[in-house]
């Protein structure tokens, strides 16, 4: 069966995707704007981030090399805004990535087995609710030192319990299902009745939420580095890039922070607009009451 | 059950969650490699002036013993010294939470007369352009960096339009300020008929609120819809529909019902703005608890950082408890399984 008559081609299931739900092809579009940006930024920033000329700085916008400006150490902001995005898929990709892959585990174990788990992870999650987690996260980055690998790490743990919460809502139901109860008295082991049979079933509100926690841990690495804990200046993260323009604000040079907050509501919004609408192609009640 | 009993409950409830924010704190500012003693002592001081300082502060006991020690002040009601401004740090809380509750009050309430109404229309029709579009603002709202959003506010209203004030805290230096009340200069200054202060603490809370006010909205917006939606689509708005109600009646009954999630979701957006406020503050001067607690964290200063974790996690406990006993006066199902 080669399927040459049925099998719709890339371009057309994207098409399809795209008609289905508008909101996550334009956040898409967005994210692979800034994707591009940041695996190509050498090539397409006109200057390198970090190279300052001592003798221009604060030039507005359109002022000879500086196409959006230079900032107060002379660098360009074009440049840098571009790099940033580096630094926004840097702390996305890993922070996501460690989100998925505590929080899931978690949430399949607290709901398939409940007892000490179960009760550890609803203790924590209450904590967390009365606890606002950029404080959190704030005091932790203080405490425990400001690399950006600390920036990741914090913000990935921090948020891995709301994946857990999800799967283990999903774990909870499925675990009286008919099929699920059939394959336990098939005599599967229950490591396959978690991975085989119920993990798929229970990861898809998950998948809708990777891409809105990922917008949160863009917000808040971003958060930190404007406060001046994380990332530190000179490197081009547009949290540090506002921090910088914060105090040029007041004496009207506006540039310096006006443009890589844009970049950084452009990808957080990306991210938002791609989570939303990847819970309207994955919810199939919503998908059938949608239009 | 009465109101006082439930209170009591969730009390109950509450104090191995409070206890639970505490030890993290605790140990989260201990575990870190600032040397409190050291910035104390300045730099003249020798060892054995370091090492008094040290056992006085009781760093030299282990850290059970030090939390211990905590909490036995802590049930006295001392919550220790701030080494910033050597303040008691239950002094520094009463005189910086009022003006963080002013602006969080202010943005939460107008958050709330502008995302409930909006998300109620939205939902109304589902994927009508109001929805799209309210969907869309929600969604960019939730993008906003509220610290940015504040700068180019500053930016455009205070150096380029020069409609507002300097963003240097809550009233201009100029005007002699109220004599303190309620801790809100706004409030204080109607009280106090001091009108010239009265103009002034509302120009200054202009900016602050209203960006705060926009952040606040996207959430309560999205919510408000979802909830609305849900409710709709219920058998019971069915059934009423069904027996040819009027639209206003089928209109109210779904209010009602969606009344009760939504103040719940007030609640929450309270506290979570009450943390979140600290970023304005910065950006404003604004001097509020935020601010304060902020510094602090920076700083490294450990009995301010725990009386401001302490704070917030207590005001979110009330609130929760408030919104909780609004619910049990709105619903009778949760009078009756109560």
């Amino acid at each position: 069966m080669s399927g040459s008559l049925a099998a719709p081609s890339a371009l057309d299931r994207l098409r399809g995707i795209a008609r289905r739900s508008p909101t996550f092809a334009l956040g898409f579009a967005v994210l692979l704007v800034f994707a591009i940006l940041a695996v190509f930024a050498d090539a397409i920033a006109p200057l390198p981030p970090t190279l300052s000329f001592p003798y221009e700085t604060l030039r507005p916008p359109g002022t000879g090399r500086f196409v959006l400006g230079s900032d107060g150490n002379g660098m360009d902001v074009l440049s840098r805004v571009i790099h940033g995005a580096r630094y926004a898929f840097g702390i996305a990709l890993p922070a996501g990535a460690i989100m998925a892959l505590v929080g899931i585990p978690l949430g399949l174990i607290a709901g398939w087995r409940g007892g000490w788990v179960d009760e550890v992870l609803l203790r924590v999650l209450d904590v967390l609710r009365a606890f606002p987690t950029i404080i959190l996260a704030l005091a932790i980055v203080a405490a425990t030192g400001q690399g950006f690998l600390n920036v990741i790490l914090v913000v990935g743990f921090l948020d891995s319990p709301i994946f857990a919460r999800i799967v283990r809502a999903e774990v909870l139901a499925l675990r009286q299902a008919t099929f699920v109860r059939a394959a336990v008295a098939a005599g599967n082991p229950e490591w396959r009745v978690l991975l085989v049979h119920i993990l798929p079933n229970a990861i898809l509100g998950a998948t809708a939420q990777l891409p809105l926690r990922m917008a949160w841990a863009v917000r808040i690495s971003a958060t930190l580095a404007f406060i001046g804990i994380g990332v530190q200046a000179p490197a081009p993260e547009w949290g540090a890039m506002i921090r910088q323009g914060a105090e040029y604000v007041i004496s009207g040079e506006w540039w310096v922070a006006l443009f890589p907050g844009l970049a950084l509501i452009a990808m957080v919004l990306g991210l938002n607009l791609a989570g939303d609408g990847l819970s309207d192609l994955l919810d199939p009640k919503r998908r059938a009451t949608g239009k | 059950m009465s109101a006082s009993g439930f209170l009591l409950r969730r009390a109950i409830v509450a104090i191995p969650v409070v206890l639970g924010i505490l030890f993290v704190t605790f140990m989260l500012v201990r575990i870190g490699d600032q040397d409190p003693v050291a910035m104390l002592a300045g730099p003249m001081a020798d060892a054995p002036m370091l090492a008094r300082i040290r056992a006085e502060l009781m760093l030299d006991q282990p850290l059970l013993t030090q939390f211990w020690a905590y909490l036995g002040r802590l049930v006295q009601g001392d919550l220790g010294r701030s080494w910033q401004g050597n303040a008691a740090v239950t002094h520094e809380i009463a005189t910086h939470l009022p003006a963080t509750l002013e602006l969080v009050t202010l943005a939460v309430g107008l958050g709330a007369l502008i995302g409930v109404p909006v998300g109620l229309h939205a939902a109304e029709r589902p994927n009508g352009w109001f929805d799209q579009l309210s969907r869309f603002g929600s969604l960019f709202g939730f993008s906003l960096p509220t610290y940015w959003l504040g700068l180019m506010a500053i930016f455009v209203f205070f150096f380029l339009l020069g409609w507002a004030p300097a963003p240097m805290g809550r009233v201009s230096m100029m005007v002699t300020p109220p004599t303190p009340i309620t801790g809100s200069v706004l409030l204080d200054s109607l009280l106090t008929a001091n009108w010239e202060s009265a103009w002034s603490a509302a120009g200054q809370l202009v900016l602050p609120v209203g960006c705060f006010t926009i952040v606040a909205t996207a959430p309560i917006i999205k919510h408000t819809r979802a909830i609305a939606i849900e409710v709709m689509g219920s058998d019971y708005i069915r059934y009423a529909r069904a027996c040819g109600f009027p639209r206003g009646v089928v209109r109210g009954i779904a209010l009602r019902a969606a009344l009760v999630p939504v103040i719940t979701f007030v609640g929450s957006e309270f506290t979570s703005l009450l943390a979140a406020a600290s970023l304005i503050e910065f950006v404003f001067a604004w001097g509020g608890l935020g601010h304060w607690g902020l510094n602090a964290i920076l700083l490294g200063d450990f009995a301010a950082v725990q009386g401001y974790v302490l704070t917030l996690a207590i005001a979110s406990v009330l609130i929760f408890a408030l919104v909780d006993l609004t619910v049990l006066l709105l619903e009778p199902r949760a009078q009756a399984r109560a």
